[in-house]
């Protein structure tokens, strides 16, 4: 019962706080003082307190369009565990359906989007359907380098020890990492792949989808995305920490260490690298694709003793 | 625990594909001096696994691959690079997409055929032969898909790195002087191929290899 | 270490030592006369060598390092006699302009010069077949600056598409040796051994079938790359058509060859291994077949002559290749065609390139009249044309014959039919660009050069020889041809 509070709490707590240290890590490297930590869960207090303005032309799609993706994001929260050996909804295969919820939560997004009429909003939708459908197969290969190792399609027990991951796969889990923070950038709309500061609606891809939505929906929207980052770190935290299998403190201690340092990471990179062109954003996600094709091939491949 | 030699060939596989994936020519001689440096490292982390060669040779071996694959023939072309005033391989003759992609592919055969092949792994590594054919069939692509001769000698490059890796699994079985010999034509053959870009680019105020052809037929 | 075991070393030494002496000298004729004095050294070396071998036996120097057998042997007569032929040639081809060398390139010519028949020496006398590697990749170095002798845009690309297209060849011929070495690991008790051909030869049916097969292929492509067998033939025109005649005589007179010799090798070694099925014979003559019928394609619309000699070796290649394939007379019959072919060759370059001279164009269309514009070199060209594809008299139509037979022998009837129609190309393309050429009235800007007894000599011995070979084999040579074949033969 303990574990599973100490989960829902990080769950629900923890994901703003992944924004602020990213806008942070960015104010540092551009030499400002920047917003404090906590300035994402002002913000999102704010939004909550407005009210909503929609358009007569929308349907009930695009109020479900945030509602939804923030549901679906949070549910595929309950699949994995955070710092813990279990979680609290997890079972064998849901590491499939981990994948899937995300999915929904995109799909709605982008049936939000298409439901407003609006030509800009249908752009980002396609152009989020587009690198969505490259991103999938590199999240699929890195999701069959966790599970392979251990035999099981559960994210409990691939991570139930992380150094027996870490042994058999040994040289896959760079590759598997390096993807997985590939697929982590495009999916979560951060540099090289997409600027979530832009206000240029021709270069934008997922702020564009949800340029009509306002006061509660933004806030659902924006913490649907900063769910969707965490978990994200998550994977990333445990597949590269050695995140202690008991769980309890220590290992929620490192599992948000790891995030922390996962959200530095990101800010780093967004502060040193550029935008690419978005005809060169396929050829990112099919080279993540590639590496973590490249790391899957190296773990199954074993050669004559 | 496996070993830090897995490691090596993993860094050397990204690199491959590195290569096949940017358009700059300056990133791509980067990342083939940085092939060479892990090419460097591994006879020595080869031994420290599985002390079976020669001390002195395995030192040899890295020292003059360190000094030719990492250094010397990367400043050469940095040179060839900047003399002849080329950035980038614009429209090669395969786009990037399908390289990346056929690199790929081209990753899964060499896997697939060390498999058939069924060659006694070397020390605490299977990687040696699957990597080797991988680095070899990409210098290939490199070589075939692109536009500028600098591009073709990088991709040659990855040719001669594969057949190294393959000769490092070998490195009982190989003598020394052949490996030597190796090195040295690698030198000698891309020294040649600077100066005839250089006499090419003079002649012809270009290194577009798709422009030489007044030979036919 | 005996006697003869010594001179194997001395014939690796006197070129080189040759291609430094070049370096200093001071004078292109100097130059000239250095070549012709250290060739025809070099060339009487290799004559004992090959008549110790042929009259006691394989010899061994360096560890087994260095080796000759009746294959080698053969290959060493062989190729002596194409040099000194091409450095009497080049001694007059270069006192003529517009081909006249100043100082500086009659020593880089020399050097180069003698650095090929150190490096293809090298290929010949190397037992270790990584040695044997290195010195084919330090052939394709040396001749790559022979080609530029006479620097052009033509001669440039020419230059490249030799040093790439040759160089990755040889980068896979590199990987499919290291595989054949792989192959034996596990047989051989002293793993250094398993470059040494003669120990892979002992025990060939013991070797790992699935690395060997799949290196061969890497050796059959990456040599078969500098051989000239399609499809990897492409850098063969532009090196020939461009490289000075004397050049273009060596290259293919000797250097397809010595590659080729690089593949025999390995035949019988991977035939052994792979339980004698024909595995690797039917593989050399697929690749044999289809270079003969590329070949025939690119000549029968050839207008360059030179071109078309070129596209010559790529046919007679295959034609040997094809006999390789075949085994039994037909690896009889290859070496026989190599004689053939390389004398022949080196003759047709030989006129071409005076020819050219006169001419000043290797276009055939602007060159008629050959006959009249110098009866020497037109008939030389003519002559050694017709001898090309197969006319009567002459030793290449006696040496395809017994190829014919040896397809009919193995009731090889698709290879036998297409064999036919490719020379049948061959010979009606051919035949219409030597007659078309010989005939007619040359153009008023043809500038006729004096022919001297030396020049005489370079075409009637040729012709003579090819003569005679056609109608008489003497019993010796026809010793030497099966004892050259019994190594490349597969033992039934």
């Amino acid at each position: 019962m303990g574990v599973t509070i100490l989960h829902l709490s990080l769950l629900l707590a923890l994901p703003p706080l992944l924004v602020g240290i990213i806008a942070r890590t960015k104010a540092w490297f551009a030499g400002r003082k920047g917003a404090p930590l906590w300035q994402p869960y002002l913000d999102l207090w704010k939004l909550l307190h407005k009210g909503a303005v929609y358009s007569r032309t929308t349907t009930w799609l695009f109020r479900a369009g945030p509602i939804v993706s923030l549901a679906a994001a949070l549910a595929a929260g309950l699949l994995t565990p955070l710092g813990a050996a279990s979680s609290p909804l997890g079972f064998s295969g849901d590491v499939i359906l981990f994948a899937y919820l995300l999915g929904l939560g995109r799909f709605f997004t982008m049936a939000a989007a298409l439901d407003t009429g609006s030509s800009f909003e249908g752009m980002g939708a396609s152009r989020e359907a587009a690198f969505a459908s490259l991103a999938e197969p590199a999240l699929f290969l890195v999701l069959a380098i966790v599970c392979v190792p251990a035999g099981t399609a559960s994210f409990a027990e691939a991570w139930a020890s992380p150094w027996q991951t870490w042994g058999p796969a040994h040289p896959a889990l760079p590759a598997a990492a390096v993807a997985l923070f590939g697929v982590l950038l495009a999916e979560n709309s951060r540099i090289p792949v997409d600027d979530p500061t832009t206000h240029l609606e021709l270069t934008m891809i997922h702020e564009v989808m949800v340029l009509d939505h306002g006061g509660p929906d933004l806030a659902f929207v924006l913490y649907g995305s900063a769910v969707k980052l965490f978990l994200f770190a998550s994977l990333l935290v445990h597949m590269v920490l050695p995140v202690p299998p008991a769980g309890g403190a220590l290992g929620a201690g490192v599992f948000v260490a790891g995030a922390a340092a996962v959200a530095v990471l990101v800010g780093i990179v967004e502060s040193v690298t550029v935008r690419i062109r978005l005809l060169r954003v396929p050829q990112f996600l099919v080279g993540a694709s590639v590496i973590a094709a490249l790391g899957l091939a190296v773990l199954l491949y074993r050669g004559t003793p | 625990m496996t070993g830090y030699a897995d490691f090596l060939l993993l860094a050397v596989l990204a690199l491959d594909l590195y290569v096949v994936y940017s358009s700059r020519l300056a990133a791509c001689v980067r990342a083939s001096a940085l092939q060479g440096a892990a090419l460097a490292l591994l006879p020595v982390v080869h031994y420290l696994e599985t002390p079976s060669a020669n001390l002195v040779h395995v030192l040899v071996m890295a020292a003059s691959a360190l000094a030719f694959k990492a250094i010397f023939i990367p400043r050469l072309l940095m040179r060839a690079l900047r003399d002849a005033g080329v950035r980038r391989d614009v429209e090669p003759f395969v786009s990037l997409h399908l390289s990346v992609l056929l690199a790929g592919v081209l990753v899964g055969i060499s896997f697939w055929l060390a498999t058939v092949l069924a060659l006694p792994a070397a020390g605490t590594t299977h990687l040696f032969v699957p990597t080797s054919f991988a680095t070899f069939l990409i210098g290939f692509l490199v070589l075939v898909s692109r536009r500028k001769a600098i591009t073709q000698v990088i991709g040659y490059l990855l040719i001669e790195n594969g057949a190294y890796i393959f000769g490092q699994s070998l490195a009982a079985q190989m003598p020394f002087v052949v490996e030597l010999g190796l090195l040295l034509d690698l030198l000698v053959g891309v020294f040649v191929m600077g100066i005839v870009i250089h006499q090419i680019n003079r002649e012809f105020d270009h290194i577009d290899v798709d422009q030489l052809n007044l030979l036919k037929g | 270490m005996g006697q003869p075991a010594l001179l194997l070393i001395v014939v690796l030494a006197l070129p080189a030592a040759g291609a430094g002496l070049c370096l200093l000298l001071r004078s292109a004729r100097a130059v000239l006369a250095v070549l012709t004095a250290g060739v025809l050294a070099t060339g009487l070396v290799s004559a004992c060598l090959a008549a110790a071998v042929f009259g006691t036996g394989p010899l061994n120097a360096l560890g087994g390092w260095l080796f000759l057998d009746a294959l080698s042997a053969y290959h060493l007569v062989l190729l002596a006699l194409v040099f000194v032929l091409s450095t009497v040639f080049a001694g007059q081809y270069f006192r003529h302009s517009p081909q006249a060398l100043d100082r500086r390139s009659a020593r880089r010519f020399g050097a180069l010069w003698f650095g090929s028949l150190a490096a293809m020496t090298l290929v010949l006398v190397s037992n270790h077949l990584g040695l044997m590697w290195v010195g084919i990749e330090s052939t394709t170095l040396v001749t790559t600056f022979l080609i530029g002798v006479h620097r052009s845009r033509e001669s440039l690309e020419a230059t490249w598409k030799y040093l790439v297209i040759c160089s990755v060849g040889i980068a896979i011929a590199f990987m499919g040796t290291l595989l054949v070495g792989a192959s034996a690991t596990r047989t051989l008790p002293v793993p250094s051994d398993a470059m040494l051909w003669t120990r892979l030869r002992e025990v060939a049916p013991l070797l790992d079938p699935a690395p060997l097969k799949i290196g061969f292929l890497f050796i059959l492509v990456g040599y078969g790359t500098k051989v000239g067998l399609a499809p990897m033939h492409t850098w063969l025109p532009d090196a020939h058509s461009q490289a000075p005649a004397p050049v273009s005589a060596i290259f293919s007179g000797v250097m397809l060859n010595t590659a080729l010799y690089c593949i025999m090798r390995y035949i019988p070694v991977v035939e052994a291994a792979t339980g004698r099925t024909g595995w690797a014979l039917g593989l050399v003559a697929l690749f044999g077949i289809v270079s003969m019928l590329v070949a025939a394609a690119f000549i029968l619309f050839q207008r360059d002559v030179k071109r078309l000699l070129a596209y010559h070796s790529v046919e007679h290649l295959g034609i040997i290749a094809v006999g390789l394939g075949l085994g039994g007379l037909g690896t009889f019959a290859a070496m026989f065609h190599t004689l053939n072919h390389s004398v022949c060759k080196s003759l047709g370059f030989f006129c071409a390139g005076r020819l050219g001279q006169i001419y000043d164009t290797h276009d055939m269309r602007r060159m008629p009249g050959t006959l009249r514009a110098s009866p020497l070199w037109g008939s030389g060209l003519l002559l050694s044309l017709l001898a090309l594809i197969g006319v009567v008299p002459f030793a290449v139509f006696m040496s395809e014959l017994q190829i014919v037979k040896a397809a009919m022998d193995a009731h090889a009837i698709a290879l036998l039919v297409t064999f036919l129609a490719a020379a049948g190309i061959v010979f009606i393309g051919a035949f219409g660009h030597a007659t078309s050429i010989a005939w007619g009235t040359p153009p008023e800007e043809a500038r006729p050069q004096p022919a001297g007894p030396v020049d005489a000599l370079l075409v009637v011995f040729p012709l003579a020889l090819l003569l005679l070979l056609g109608l008489w084999m003497p019993q010796p040579l026809r010793d030497v041809f099966e004892q050259a074949a019994r190594v490349v033969r597969p033992v039934p």
